[in-house]
Formats: structure tokens, C-alpha cells, sequence
């Protein structure tokens, strides 16, 4: 009877991984679709990931709720708590990472006729690359429960930051030159700042796999530099995070 | 052990069914229905004998293992029970985690008796295109196939839009010129019939050049004469001499890098030519006032590089895979502003190709493109004759070699004025 329970417990837990690492899985091909809709300025495509959203956020309640039920009812202890308690955190780094390509999404929407110089679509394309990696990384890390993959990201962010800030000069650039209105200037500036903060939902993704495999946690000064904006932004961009 | 055989005789009927699907979808890939069908006869007699025969389901394991098409099986409760090695091998990855929920999706589907399929696309890159096909088994589960159609899907598009294409570039220089005459035939005013008909020249000129092009392509995919005995550096050479020419009106600046000393091959001459020309000429044509196209050649064990790098506009990510491609033009107006007429590459390709070797492109937008150009290092011949006639810099070489002989003074002058 107990052993039957036991089993049981265990598939919850696998269908809570399973669901999560899907909608991860989900978030790694939203992300070079974005990219692609803001370079092509195809607003169907737009509108569709933007409707699409709310699939996340319904998930992301579900799942969350599912990990609610099953330490309240199976009072799991350790790798199996730390497994369900870092699953309520990606879960919200992930329904935050979709958010984020809905915004790009959007921005899309803002910039619609206005032509891109090639040396921003260059940039866009790389940031676009760089975060689809990194989620990707991320979720198979997730998946495989890979905690030397997971490991890894920092670096990966590291050059995602460095793209921002080469992205940022390109905006100031192609603004001095003419060749984008400061309203454009604006709208990409943001669009950097979302990419940027994707690459940082998938390295907090992968900080939780590593808890989750060998209870890591992040010294705090460290994990603090890694989530602050490059400084050249501060003075540029106004927080804009809300959905 | 009856499981194992329950299981495989499930596989079994899943492969037929593979089998027909792979028939009724694919018409263009020969080899692999080919491959497929031959696998049908021995699959059709174990069907009977893998009833009693446990020792013909291991084998059967390994033979369904070894199909290029994933295949994945569920029992009546749409739990995964067997998987083969083409499927298997996307578990861990993010495109497995999409595949396998639309699986389930399907099978969840099948219950209801019927068959089901779907088409899923991953955004890569590469960009994959999945066909998905669950089949119910009649007690209980279902088998699915899974296929990776992506060359398939881009072959079909290649098709579709090279006959759009084509039709298009005759047409619209035809029209021009049916317009232009209708207006000349009403026209008094001299200077009016003058640009009317330096246009009408203009325009029959374009068309001209699309079906020499188009001729040019068809006449280096026929040809497999690779007897010339040529120089490449003199080739490569000769593309960045003329290469300079066209530049002189844009400011660009085309030079060669560490010019290589002579390298005899086997090839066909003309071919090899316009190849490299072609490759000279675009970079040239899409580089930005001031910029530099560099020419190098490269030798390793394998191959012989020639590569070409550009500072120009470069080429976005989502097209890189189909400028090779005839007539494909990633910005229409300024590619037809520049009069080529959307063959170019493909030549370059064909060229390649017919050389045993290969064309590739890196390309960040905005910062510029490299291609290059591979030819096998097989090709090489020892050319002692050449050699000889390499000391006697300046003298025309022998004339039993004429197509040689007209290109072998410019190598060295381009080797001097840029090594």
C-alpha cells in the first residue's frame, strides 16, 4: 500500500518536471521566433505569440499549484523538496522569460515601417541567438538534470551582456547618423534590455539545477553582479519589466 | 517474453504503416523510398513468424533500430514502451521535450480510432520540420513515426519558387519593353525617343543576360570536362584584377591576401572563372563605400580554399541557406538595382559541385560576409612543365598550352603589388 503511494508520489513529480521542462522546451523556440517577427516586422506572427501567452501563464498557475499540493500532501524532504521548491521558482522565470518575448513582440508592433540599418539587424540577430542559446542550455540542462551544463550559463551571460552594451553603441550610433528616429532609438534600446534580462531568467534556471543536484547556492555578492544591468544602461533605459 | 513479442508485433505493423506513409508523402526523395521498400519484404515474413519467435523480435529490434525514421510505441494506458534509436536520439534535447508532447498529444488522439498526424516546425537553427504520424494498433496503444522532413520542405519551396522566380524575371523586362515600344510608336518628341529607346536597349539587355546566365547554368550542371590544366592563383588573380575595375566607380577596395605561389590543378577553366569572378563581384557590388574585399587562399591536406570577405551589408540569418539557391534574392529592389540577375551563386554552386568540392557563407549582418570556395586537394596535379615555364617569368609559355598562356602574366603582378 505505502509502496504504491510512494510510486505514485514519484510520478507527480516527474509529470511536474515534465510540464516544466515542455513549457522551458516552449520558451527556447518563442525566443528566435521573436527575433524573427521583429526583424521581418510580421505583425500577424506578433499577434499570435502575444495571444499565445496566456497558454504560459495558465500552465505556470497550474504547475505552481501542483507543487503547492504535493508538499502539502507528501511532505517531501530532501533532493525531492529542493526539486519541487526550485520548480516553483523556474516556473516563474519561465512565464517571465515568455513574457519578455511578447514584449519583443510588441516592440515589434511599435517599429512596424521603419527600416533597420544592417548593422542593428546584426546585432538583434546576435542578441536573438545568444538568449535562445542560453534558454536552451538552460532547459536541457533542466531536463538532464546536467549541473556542469548548468554551471556554464554564467559565462554565456557574460556575452549576452557584452551584445547589450555593443547593441546600445549601435543604437547611438545608427541614432547620430539618422538612420533611426529617437522613438526607434527607444523601442531597441528596450528590446536589448529584454533580451538581456532572458539571458538572466535562463542562468537563474540554471543556478536552481545546480541546487536541485548538489544544494549549490549562489554567493550573494556573485549572483547580485550577475543580474545587474550593465552600467551603460542605467543611465539609458528606464525600467520597463511590466508585462 | 510474450511482452517482447506483443511489443514487436506492434513495431511490426508500425513500419508497414510507416512504410505507406513514407509512400504516400514522399515523391521526390528516390533513394529513400528505396530504402524503404526494400526493408518491407523481410518485415512482411517476420509479421508471421514473430508470433513464436522471440529470437526474430531481438532482430527485429535491431532492424527497426536502424531505420533513419523515428518510431515510438504506447500501450493501452499511452505510456511510452518502446522507443528506437532514431527517436531516442532527441530525448534530452528541447526539440525531443516539443516532439514527445505533441506524441502524446497524438496519441491521446488515436483512442478514438483513428489515425492522426501533424506537421511540427522547430525554429532551430537549423530550422527542422517534423511529420508526426500515430497510427492506433487495434488492441490497444499506437505506434508512431516520426520523420524529419526539413530537406523535403525546402526542397519542395526551392521548387515552387524557382518557377515563380524564373517567370518573373523574363516577364518583367518583356513588359517593360511591350510598354516602352507602345509609347515610342506615339512619340514625336526626339529627346522622349531617345531615353525611350536607350531604356528599351536596357531592359532587352537584362533579359538578355538571364538567359545567358540561365544557358551558362544549365551547360555547367551538363559538364563533367575537367581536362584544362589551370593556374588558380592566376584565376583568383584575374577575379581580383577585374574585381578592381568594377570597384573603381564605388570606392571599394579589393585586394589579395599572402598571394600563394602557383597552384597547378585539373579543372575546367571556364568554369572556374566565372565562379570566382561571380564571388569577387558580389562582394565588390555589396560593400559600402571605402571598404576593403579581401581575397585569400588557403591549402590544408583536404582542401583548396578559396575565400572571399566582405565588410559589405551581409546576409540576415534566415536567408544564409538559400542565396545559393537560383534566383533567390534576399533584398529584391537593391539586388536588381545592381543588375545581377539572381543566378550568380548558383553558379558558384554548380561550379563547386561539378568540382567535387563545395561553396559555404558566414554572415553577420551589418558587418559582412566570407564565402568560400572548396575545391578538393585531389585536384592538384605536379605540373613540372608549368614549373618550368614559371622560372621564365614574363615569356609567353608554350603554345601547345594556349588557354594557359593569356593569364600567366597576371598572377605575378598582382602577387607583387599586394603580397
Amino acid at each position: 500500500m505505502s509502496k504504491e503511494l510512494r510510486s505514485n508520489f514519484h510520478e507527480q513529480l516527474a509529470e511536474i518536471s515534465a510540464g516544466i521542462a515542455r513549457m522551458g522546451a516552449g520558451v527556447t523556440e518563442l525566443v528566435p521566433r521573436a527575433t524573427q517577427i521583429l526583424l521581418d516586422g510580421d505583425l500577424e506572427a506578433a499577434e499570435y505569440v502575444i495571444l499565445g501567452d496566456d497558454e504560459y501563464d495558465a500552465k505556470a498557475v497550474e504547475f505552481e499549484e501542483r507543487c503547492f499540493k504535493v508538499i502539502a500532501l507528501q511532505a517531501p524532504v530532501a533532493s525531492d523538496l529542493r526539486s519541487l521548491v526550485s520548480a516553483i521558482k523556474i516556473i516563474a522565470d519561465i512565464e517571465r522569460s515568455a513574457d519578455l518575448c511578447v514584449n519583443i513582440c510588441k516592440a515589434a508592433r511599435r517599429i512596424y515601417s521603419h527600416d533597420l540599418d544592417p548593422s542593428l539587424r546584426g546585432v538583434i540577430q546576435k542578441m536573438g541567438n545568444q538568449a535562445q542559446l542560453l534558454f536552451k542550455e538552460s532547459t536541457e540542462a533542466y531536463l538532464n538534470l546536467d549541473s556542469p551544463r548548468a554551471a556554464a550559463l554564467h559565462d554565456m551571460d557574460s556575452y549576452l551582456d557584452d551584445l547589450q552594451r555593443q547593441f546600445i553603441q549601435v543604437i547611438f550610433e545608427s541614432h547620430a547618423a539618422g538612420t533611426i528616429d529617437l522613438q526607434v532609438a527607444v523601442q531597441l534600446a528596450v528590446v536589448a534590455r529584454f533580451y538581456e534580462r532572458i539571458g538572466d531568467h535562463a542562468v537563474n534556471v540554471g543556478d536552481r539545477v545546480r541546487y536541485i543536484v548538489d544544494g549549490w547556492v549562489p554567493e550573494h555578492p556573485h549572483a547580485e553582479s550577475d543580474n545587474d544591468p550593465p552600467e551603460i544602461v542605467d543611465s539609458v533605459i528606464v525600467p520597463v519589466d511590466q508585462g | 517474453m510474450p511482452v517482447v513479442v506483443v511489443l514487436f508485433a506492434g513495431v511490426v505493423i508500425g513500419l508497414a504503416i510507416g512504410v505507406v506513409l513514407a509512400r504516400r508523402s514522399n515523391d521526390d526523395t528516390r533513394g529513400f523510398r528505396r530504402r524503404q521498400v526494400a526493408s518491407k519484404e523481410p518485415m512482411g515474413e517476420a509479421l508471421s513468424a514473430a508470433g513464436n519467435d522471440a529470437g526474430r523480435a531481438l532482430g527485429l529490434q535491431s532492424a527497426v533500430d536502424r531505420l533513419e525514421i523515428g518510431v515510438v510505441m504506447c500501450d493501452a494506458s499511452l505510456k511510452t514502451v518502446y522507443r528506437n534509436e532514431a527517436a531516442d536520439a532527441l530525448t534530452g534535447t528541447h526539440a525531443g521535450v516539443i516532439v514527445d508532447s505533441h506524441l502524446q498529444q497524438l496519441f491521446t488522439e488515436t483512442q478514438s480510432g483513428e489515425r492522426a498526424g501533424r506537421i511540427v516546425e522547430l525554429q532551430g537553427p537549423p530550422k527542422t520540420t517534423f511529420s508526426i504520424d500515430a497510427i492506433p494498433i487495434p488492441n490497444g496503444g499506437a505506434v508512431a513515426t516520426i520523420d524529419d522532413i526539413s530537406d523535403r520542405v525546402r526542397i519542395d519551396s526551392m521548387r515552387t519558387d524557382f518557377v515563380a522566380n524564373i517567370s518573373h524575371e523574363l516577364k518583367t523586362p518583356v513588359g517593360a519593353i511591350a510598354v516602352l515600344a507602345e509609347m515610342l510608336a506615339d512619340e514625336t518628341d526626339k529627346t522622349v525617343i531617345n531615353t525611350l529607346s536607350s531604356r528599351v536597349v536596357e531592359e532587352s539587355h537584362r533579359a538578355a543576360r538571364t538567359i545567358d546566365d540561365l544557358l551558362k547554368l544549365s551547360r555547367i550542371e551538363l559538364s563533367h570536362r575537367l581536362d584544362d590544366e589551370v593556374d588558380l592563383t592566376a584565376v583568383v588573380g584575374e577575379a581580383v584584377a577585374r574585381g578592381r575595375m568594377a570597384a573603381d566607380g564605388h570606392q571599394v577596395q579589393v585586394e589579395m591576401v599572402d598571394a600563394a605561389d602557383r597552384l597547378w590543378i585539373r579543372a575546367d577553366r571556364a568554369q572556374l572563372i566565372s565562379a570566382i569572378g561571380n564571388l569577387v563581384e558580389n562582394a565588390v557590388k555589396y560593400s559600402d563605400d571605402g571598404s576593403l574585399v579581401q581575397v585569400r587562399i588557403r591549402r590544408n591536406e583536404r582542401w583548396l580554399e578559396v575565400m572571399v570577405v566582405d565588410q559589405g551589408v551581409g546576409i540576415p540569418a534566415a536567408d544564409l541557406d538559400r542565396v545559393f539557391e537560383r534566383f533567390y534574392r534576399v533584398d529584391k529592389a537593391r539586388a536588381r538595382q545592381n543588375g545581377g540577375t539572381g543566378l550568380g551563386l548558383a553558379i558558384v554552386r554548380h561550379v563547386a559541385n561539378n568540382h567535387g568540392g563545395a561553396v559555404s557563407v558566414q554572415s553577420q549582418e551589418g558587418e559582412g560576409s566570407t564565402f568560400t570556395f572548396r575545391l578538393p586537394a585531389r585536384l592538384l596535379g605536379p605540373c613540372p612543365e608549368a614549373d618550368e615555364l614559371a622560372d621564365q617569368i614574363g615569356v609567353q609559355p608554350a603554345s601547345g598550352r594556349p588557354a594557359v598562356a593569356t593569364e600567366s602574366s597576371l598572377p605575378q603582378k598582382v602577387s607583387v603589388s599586394d603580397g
